[in-house]
């Protein structure tokens, strides 16, 4: 602590103080700037506590410290009861439930199929209208080999699990998986002679297999690669899947063996008795639970402040992607990425071109300490910072670019995963701080996850496994692939499936209705697009808009006018025509 | 006293720049016309302050039918004063039978001495 | 077993240029397959309700739809075979070269099913889509309420919704112009238009009757560079721009409004073409033809905004019926005779376009076949004080006009007698020579 205190003076004079709180250093004071505050909290985490707890307050962005959902605006916290601020159905209301998991990005809807492995009651708690919204929905999808994992971390650990997982959960829950494998290019002499770093680390991650390629090996593997490359570093475990696809896939497989899930429910607070969460208080209603578990994303650390837990704390590092035409998928074969020097110093992984399994090309992604747990506003400067990974392929130029979009990592200050049981509150886990690789993670972090969480459960009642686990989801039909005649006789039984209402990726009314009709339904056209595709492609919703705002009208039971783009506050058309002239 | 009106003549490519004077006083009367380089393009300055005119195309409700709305147009122009007049007009307006491209939609609309007429075919469902 | 239709011309898209293709073809006795996605004919013209169609075809000012129904209703007259709501998945060649070849293209509609569709001759007429604003580097988040003017256009015309209550408009082209009129008949109110040029893309006419009219003020030399809002839009901020088209910091204002309409260019539909191995020129975006829209795949014509972006349908259609009639005399020809070489007799020589243009449609020119041959190009810049154009073969004039005015959005149309040209020309060279300083 004292080593900690000196280097905060030197630092931050006397603008900020630390003390310790159960273990965690916690930061008070002010910082001029944001950086600084991050700075100052990631030079926390260099003194083994806990976990920093990060209070250094930023003038003039005080109302992001004490940012909450927007879901929860208007709605008080009154003794134990949740009020809303408008009337809506409280479905939740008084039930009882075994497990309750909160967030429902692929973290939660993974962890909720694992527990669906035992036979108890759960309930996962989403605050949007669909899941995979977040974090789940706003990544490359790329399951990470593990070599960019710093060496001893839970990142490591979890992330080389994870990626063996993948591949048979991905089977099992019908979706698309492929391992294109990842190809760090390195730029010259200097960035090749790290090579024999390279493999140790993944030695020592535990990865699974490693090459070296010569300059011309790398060339005739990838014809388009830039000339300017000495060689690389060819890992033939990295794959990738749809993260959004994967994240409802998991959603359904849980629901199909037994789990609720409680879209539009956001969590509000929890009451406790002596060291335990007795009810959870939430916008859909407030009910009892025997585990409590995190999975909330970038709330993470507010869920925690729920349960009195705050043991850390969390800040947000945006990245951009830039998405190009799926015929720039064409150009290239593996996962391209080349690093430069100074990246190495860099927190996240450099990024690159990932060929996404829809044969897309994603540029990306940036990073940038960014204030703002949902702060998706793009930037030209990080475009402009994406421009360079293009050059790694030469055919590739930004003017195929369908569109660009932001997410954002919630990391500790130790840059770790938080993968455990609250050590202040009996029956509450944590899955928090999962940024990159977190995707490629999810399997591992579930299985543990469900572990802790099972051992809560039996010391409270008798926990037995569900011995009619289906672990089989079928995959939604996509007509797109089918061989010709398969494709003939699914529209001789249902013609809606011969009516193409998206022309970029050739999607029918057929599967669009599907989607809309699907375990977990799509209930707006940002929820059909994650499903079906349809939207997705170069005209992005250019032609089909129209057709699919009447389709989920159809399935939907709703107004052309109340069809949303994506749930609450993002209808696409306000009024009629002629009728609601103002 | 005079405002000066700027506006480009739509007569020829050539787009000259016409500026007219108007006495606000006097009604509006035209005071001076400059900028045209020919008689058309004064012609059509004059009337473009003393009684422009326009074409109204919109659309209409259609109910029973195989689409919601029905494009249509005026059968002449419309003085431009009465224009948005004329569109919410149309607003009530409900066509529930069967139309050919041509068919009177609403006949003297305003009084104006112009009528609405179909610009498209449209019937109880798609039959091309 | 999948069920087969063939044809002598099959027709890809039934808007202006594909129904004018099928009547063009139909004339010359080819029996023709139209392929059409939609439920009904015509294209963008169902959902264009203003008028100023036709001028030059009919000598009246239509309406889109009354445009559509004179083209619908001749293509009826023909035997042409309509395919409504029918998508082709993927082109495919059999039969090698030969009068066995064949386009076999397969197709999927909820009433047919899966079938091919196949014929020697196979005329693009598959239209342009809208660039959208991430393609123009407008930042933001992702909210409800962004759309480009063809999309707002369908919703007000066909589905008859209204998309918000305050529109700010990007781009004064001719379609965000008729948009923005359209927006303020159906109640919106239109906050103003944006054009990111020192002068307006669209016609004077539109100027006039689209925002004069409706007090819509025009923003020159303005862009928007961000959307604000997380589920629906609140704001946007515009900018000026300087000389390139840059945003100039410290000019940046913030725009309350739900609805950002974007009309900031088109660009031809060309997959199949790509999949046919068709490059594009990157001028016009299209692929490269001849007179005929013939391109260098022998069998494969391209017509109308597939081709590259017209402001006239009369052209559209103009080009439709050149492209049809080619077509089907390829066709029946090709079933008559035993191979087919490269080129087969067409002597095509490069039209290249010297400075001062965007482009000059055709880009080859086949001066095998007498008649005539029409040549569309494009000035690269404002010119109201005259203008030369030339057309030079062998270094002598076979065009010479003076145009008093040429402006980048308004083609002009040059028809060329293929007999003036001589044989022994390798190209031909489109020059502009200015009278006067140009205006930017």
């Amino acid at each position: 602590m004292d080593k900690l205190k000196a280097g905060l003076r030197k630092r931050a004079g006397t603008a900020v103080e630390a003390r310790e709180d159960r273990g965690s250093v916690v930061l008070e004071g002010r910082a001029p700037t944001w950086e600084e505050r991050i700075g100052l909290g990631c030079f926390a985490a260099r003194f083994g506590f806990k976990g920093v707890v990060n209070d250094i307050e930023v003038p003039g962005l005080e109302a992001l410290d004490r940012e909450m959902p927007s879901a929860t605006v208007g709605a008080t916290t009154v003794g134990a009861t949740t009020v809303g601020a408008t009337t809506v159905a409280r479905p939740l209301e008084g039930a009882s439930f075994d497990a309750a998991i909160i967030g429902g990005g692929v973290i939660g809807c993974a962890i909720a199929r694992e527990l669906a492995k035992w036979r108890i009651a759960t309930v996962l708690l989403e605050k949007e209208e669909d899941v995979a919204v977040h974090t789940s929905s706003r990544n490359d999808g790329m399951i990470h080999d593990g070599f960019a994992a710093k060496p001893g971390s839970l990142k490591a650990k979890y992330n080389v699990l994870g990626n063996r997982l993948w591949e048979p959960l991905a089977r099992e829950i019908g979706i698309d998986f492929e391992r294109p494998g990842s190809l760090i290019v390195f730029r010259g002499a200097a960035t090749k002679a790290v090579y024999p770093a390279f493999a140790a680390i993944a030695a020592i991650n535990g990865v699974d297999g490693w090459e070296y390629w010569s300059r011309k090996r790398v060339r005739s593997e990838e014809p388009n690669i830039t000339d300017d490359q000495e060689g690389g570093f060819f890992l033939p475990s990295a794959g990738i899947l749809s993260p959004y696809k994967a994240t409802v896939a998991l959603a359904e497989s849980a629901m199909l063996n037994g789990a609720r899930i409680a879209l539009g429910a956001c969590a509000t607070g929890f009451e406790r008795e002596g060291n335990r969460i007795t009810r959870v208080l939430s916008t859909k209603g407030d009910f009892r639970a025997l585990v409590v578990i995190n999975a909330a994303g970038n709330w993470a650390d507010v869920v925690a402040s729920f349960a009195d837990d705050r043991f850390f704390s969390l800040h947000q590092r945006r990245g951009v992607d830039m998405i190009l035409d799926s015929s720039a998928g064409r150009l290239q074969n593996h996962i391209l990425g080349m690093p430069s020097l100074s990246q190495a110093a860099a927190k996240s992984k450099g990024g690159g071109l990932v060929k996404t399994i829809e044969g897309n090309i994603l540029v990306g992604p940036t990073a940038a300490e960014a204030p703002g747990r949902e702060a998706y506003e793009t930037s030209p400067l990080e475009l402009s910072e994406l421009e360079k990974h293009i050059r790694i392929n030469r055919r590739l130029s930004p003017s195929m670019a369908i569109t660009y979009f932001a997410g954002v990592r919630p990391c500790t200050y130790e840059e770790d995963f938080v993968v455990e049981r609250s050590s202040r509150v009996a029956n509450l886990v944590h899955a928090a701080g999962i940024q990159s690789p977190g995707l490629a993670s999810a399997p591992a972090i579930a299985a543990e996850i469900a572990r802790l969480a099972a051992e809560i459960l039996a010391a409270t009642k008798r926990l037995s496994p569900n011995e009619s686990f289906i672990a089989r989801r079928e995959m939604p039909l996509e007509l797109r692939r089918l061989p010709l005649e398969e494709r003939a006789l699914a529209i001789a039984r249902n013609p809606s499936y011969g009516r193409i209402v998206c022309r970029c990726e050739e999607v029918s009314e057929g599967e669009v209705r599907d989607a809309l009709r699907s375990r977990l339904p799509a209930a707006s056209l940002d929820a059909v697009k994650r499903r079906a595709r349809a939207g997705m492609g170069r005209c992005h919703g250019g032609f089909c808009t129209p057709r699919l705002m009447e389709i989920a009208a159809d399935e939907l039971h709703i107004g052309l006018c109340e069809v949303t783009k994506k749930g609450e506050g993002s209808r696409i058309a306000l009024a009629e025509t002629k009728v609601g002239r103002s | 006293m005079s405002e000066t009106r700027r506006f480009v003549c739509i007569v020829c490519p050539r787009g000259c720049a016409l500026e007219v004077d108007i006495d606000e006083s006097g009604r509006g009367a035209i005071l001076e016309l400059r900028g045209n380089e020919c008689r058309r393009g004064d012609e059509y300055g004059r009337r473009e302050i003393l009684d422009p005119r326009r074409t109204l195309t919109s659309t209409v409700r259609a109910s029973g039918l195989s689409r919601r709305r029905l494009s249509v147009r005026s059968s002449g122009e419309l003085p431009l004063p009465r224009l948005m007049e004329a569109v919410r007009a149309l607003d009530s307006i409900i066509v529930n039978e069967s139309v050919k491209c041509g068919d009177m939609v609403v006949r003297d609309i305003l009084a104006l001495g112009v009528d609405i007429i179909a610009t498209d075919d449209i019937g109880p469902n798609e039959a091309e | 077993m999948i069920p087969r239709a063939d044809y002598d011309v099959i027709v890809l898209g039934g808007g202006p240029a594909g129904l004018a293709a099928a009547i063009g073809a139909s004339a010359k006795g080819a029996r023709v397959g139209l392929i059409e996605r939609e439920e009904r004919l015509g294209g963008i013209l169902k959902q264009c309700v203003h008028d100023g169609f036709g001028l030059k075809r009919f000598g009246e000012g239509l309406t889109g739809p009354e445009y559509a129904r004179r083209y619908i209703d001749l293509c009826a007259a023909t035997s042409t075979k309509v395919h409504l709501e029918t998508f082709v998945h993927r082109v495919r060649r059999e039969g090698g070269k030969g009068s066995g070849r064949r386009f076999v293209l397969e197709c999927v509609s909820g009433a047919e099913g899966v079938r091919e569709i196949a014929a020697p001759a196979l005329v693009l007429a598959t239209g342009c889509r809208e660039r959208t604003d991430r393609q123009v580097f407008i930042h933001g988040d992702r909210p409800a309420g962004i759309l480009t003017a063809g999309l707002a256009q369908r919703l007000v015309n066909i589905e008859g919704l209204l998309p918000g209550k305050k529109a700010v408009m990007l781009g004064s082209g001719d379609i965000g112009l008729i948009m923005a009129r359209r927006l303020a008949l159906e109640g919106m109110a239109v906050e103003g238009v944006y054009e990111i040029k020192a002068e307006p893309s669209g016609l004077a006419r539109n100027l006039q009757q689209c925002l004069d009219d409706f007090g819509i003020p025009l923003h020159l030399r303005s862009t928007v560079t961000a959307v604000h809002g997380k589920k629906r839009v609140e704001a946007v901020t515009v900018a000026e721009v300087d000389e390139r088209g840059r945003p100039r910091s410290g000019t940046e204002r913030i725009v309350p409004c739900d609805t950002l309409v974007l009309s900031v260019g088109l660009i031809p539909e060309d997959e199949i073409a790509a999949s046919l191995g068709l490059t594009l020129d990157p001028a016009t975006r299209g692929p490269r033809v001849d007179q005929f829209g013939a391109s260098a795949v022998d069998g494969v014509y391209v017509c109308g905004n597939a081709l590259h972006v017209n402001d006239l349908v009369d052209y559209v259609s103009e080009s439709g019926a050149t492209t049809g009639a080619a077509a089907a005399a390829f066709a029946l020809e090709t079933t008559a005779i035993e191979t087919i070489g490269p080129g087969s007799g067409r002597r095509a020589i490069r039209i290249k376009a010297g400075a001062g243009f965007l482009y000059a449609v055709p880009q080859f020119l086949d001066i095998s076949r007498p008649g005539r041959a029409i040549v569309y190009f494009r000035s690269n810049a404002t010119i109201r004080d005259g203008a030369r154009v030339r057309i030079k073969a062998e270094g002598a004039a076979i065009f010479d006009k003076l145009y008093t005015a040429l402006r980048p959005p308004e083609m002009e149309r040059v028809e060329l007698d293929i007999a003036a040209i001589p044989a022994r020309s390798e190209s031909l060279l489109l020059e502009l020579e200015r009278r006067e300083a140009v205006h930017e």
